[in-house]
């Protein structure tokens, strides 16, 4: 489980810049780049020791997975449209951070769950 | 001392080209009125092509008006490094390549009678250093293999180096004024029935199925081809991750003996120094040129911009009878990963964008060399220079380090971009300084002129969102991470930014922001110096 809990707070973590973030993208500001560049890398990692834990087998969190899978590509997808100058849709960047946000629900209730 | 360049100052008079109103269609569309746009326009037309080309300011203003003003075969990153990073083979197709070019230059200003003060000369590369000798060797000796005339000599005639260790002379390069050349083939191109347009800033392009289609700040132009012959090519491209941008500067000198050496000399101790002459208004050499001091664009203290003309200014007066400095200027070059410029197609999936870039400091040169190939590509004529300048063919193993590093830093440049609330005030900005300052959680590029008026713009830049930072030699903001340059008031100078840094309006009284802002675009002020 230590791997579980090691995701979990690097999500906590991303969770926290992903929130700081989106304050930006609701009132039509520039994202501070290096907000956006630790937020993601930080999910990354998260998510790859949440692969890392399934792969070795038994009871596994795949709800929570498929959401931050989810997440991720909405992630990708808006720093792809920041860069290169086109605005971020306020609906994407909201429902990209429920995506996550229900996914790190679901994996505290696996990791801490009955 | 203002910035000013010896090749704009020492133009006499320039034609005035229209600017594009409504819409065009040619066989090629060139961006960019330098000496590769103008070169290959001139192909182009020469093949029977129907061609326009579109410069946002004035032709030849851009980075040949302003440039170090190099013309040999030998270039900056050696031709046994790009034997060693591609093969000796690729070493000697550059060199042919470049030599050819040179070639054409000549052939082209005497059938024109253009009247650019060009004329052969030698060139040296010397140290004093005894553990500097074995790059000249090993450059000497790539060099002959190229098939190049370089031979070792035992003296440096028109210097007062001692104590020289290692020198080699190459006959048959040659000096000229860059943008004398670029006006005189333009006038020549216009009359193969070229259409040229200045202050024409593309704002939009797009590669379609059968055409591309341009659109300008007044016009659009439909074409079958496109060449972004803008240095580094404009918008967003994958070789943006491989062409890195670096400035360089030059001081121009008149010596009291009036003995000035009639060649170019590489200088080659623990800094790189390149000196040559120029002259300002015949055949006769009248100014001495100090180049050096490299950085990466955006990357120097404040400090350090005015220090690098200082060295420069120094070193002169250490070697030369420096009587006056006249002009003192800096340039924007773009390396590539192995030493050899992209020219060609800008990716493996495009048919009709065709770019040119990582020229170094060898750009008029190289310059030429891409007017030739791309035109040759496009009439269809073959060239064999295409595999070696090969604009998709991206890293390799050998250069896969200088990759990692030159996009390392520019993660770096984004990761300096933290919230850190309002650490100065407009206040706090005294007048002919710029800072980059936070007002309400937005970075603000604020310039206070010696009238202390604030001229405010966003600091983020538009090519790819990096916060642009001062360049108090220059009095510009420049980018970091991909070389975009704006004017204080947030025009586009160079770079591959298309739109202008948007401009911001503040309360005087308050400090606070104004909604009421500027509108961003990408059309060039006319207070922009390069017009």
């Amino acid at each position: 489980m230590n791997l579980i809990y090691t995701a979990i707070g690097f999500f906590a973590l991303a969770a926290l810049l992903g929130m700081y973030l989106l304050t930006f993208v609701l009132r039509g500001k520039e994202t501070p780049k290096a907000i956006v560049f630790s937020h993601g890398p930080m999910a990354v990692v998260g998510l790859v020791l949440l692969i890392i834990y399934i792969t070795k087998g038994g009871p596994n969190p795949w709800e929570s997975l498929v959401l931050f899978v989810l997440a991720a590509l909405g992630g990708l997808y808006m720093v792809s449209r920041d860069l290169t100058g086109r605005p971020i849709p306020k609906a994407l960047a909201v429902g990209h951070g429920l995506l996550a946000v229900a996914g790190f629900v679901l994996l505290l209730v696996f990791a801490f769950g009955e | 001392m203002e910035t000013q360049s010896f090749w704009e100052a020492t133009t006499p008079q320039r034609p005035d080209y229209p600017t594009l109103e409504g819409s065009l269609q040619v066989d090629v569309a060139i961006v960019g009125g330098g000496i590769t746009g103008i070169t290959a326009a001139h192909q182009l037309a020469k093949a029977g092509k129907r061609v326009a080309v579109l410069e946002a300011r004035r032709v030849g203003g851009g980075t040949t008006g302003w440039s170090t003003g190099n013309l040999y075969v030998p270039v900056g990153p050696y031709f046994h490094h790009i034997a060693k990073t591609r093969s000796q083979e690729v070493a000697n197709t550059v060199a042919q390549a470049r030599f050819a070019a040179l070639d054409f230059i000549e052939q082209h200003t005497r059938k024109y009678s253009i009247d650019c003060h060009f004329a052969r000369r030698p060139w040296y590369f010397f140290t004093q250093e005894e553990d500097m000798a074995s790059t000249i060797e090993k450059e000497a000796e790539a060099l002959q293999q190229a098939g190049m005339a370089a031979e070792f000599v035992t003296q440096v005639p028109g210097l007062r180096f001692d104590s020289v260790q290692r020198a080699v002379r190459m006959d048959g390069q040659a000096r000229f004024h860059p943008l004398r050349y670029v006006l005189g083939l333009a006038k020549a191109v216009t009359q193969m029935g070229v259409q040229i347009y200045e202050h024409t800033t593309v704002v939009d392009l797009k590669e379609e199925e059968d055409h591309c289609l341009l659109t300008t700040t007044q016009g659009t132009v439909t074409c079958h081809q496109l060449i972004l012959a803008t240095h580094i090519p404009i918008g967003i491209h994958t070789v943006q991750t491989v062409a890195a941008p670096y400035r360089s500067y030059v001081v121009a000198m008149r010596l009291k003996s009036g003995a000035y050496p009639d060649a170019y000399f590489w200088h080659n101790d623990k800094t790189h120094h390149a000196i040559t002459t120029h002259s300002t208004d015949s055949m006769v050499l009248d100014m001495l040129m100090i180049a050096g001091n490299h950085h990466k664009t955006g990357q120097a203290s404040h400090q350090e911009y005015q220090h690098y003309f200082n060295e420069l200014e120094a070193y002169a007066r250490q070697h030369f009878d420096v009587a006056s400095v006249e002009f003192r200027w800096s340039a924007q070059h773009y390396r590539s990963g192995d030493g050899v410029p992209y020219i060609g197609l800008t990716h493996k999936g495009s048919k009709r964008t065709y770019i040119a870039t990582g020229f170094y400091a060898d750009g008029l040169t190289y310059g030429t060399v891409a007017g030739i190939q791309l035109a040759d590509t496009i009439a269809g004529e073959g060239s064999p220079w295409l595999e070696t300048f090969d604009a998709t063919r991206g890293t390799n193993l050998s250069t896969v380090g200088k990759f990692i590093k030159e996009n390392a830093n520019v993660a770096a440049q984004y990761l300096k971009d933290i919230p850190a609330g309002q650490v100065s005030h407009f206040a706090d900005i005294n007048p002919g300084e710029g800072r980059t300052i936070e007002v309400e959680s937005e970075k603000l590029a604020v310039y206070r002129d010696e009238q202390n008026q604030l001229h405010v713009c966003s600091a983020v830049c538009t090519h790819m969102k990096c916060i642009v930072n001062w360049n108090n030699a220059e009095k510009t903001w420049d980018c970091p991470c991909h070389g975009s340059r704006f004017m204080t008031d947030g025009s586009v100078i160079e770079g591959p930014a298309i739109l202008n840094l948007e401009r911001k309006a503040i309360d005087p009284k308050t400090g606070h922001l104004l909604e009421s802002g500027g509108k961003t675009s990408g059309e060039r002020e006319i207070n922009n110096p390069i017009t």
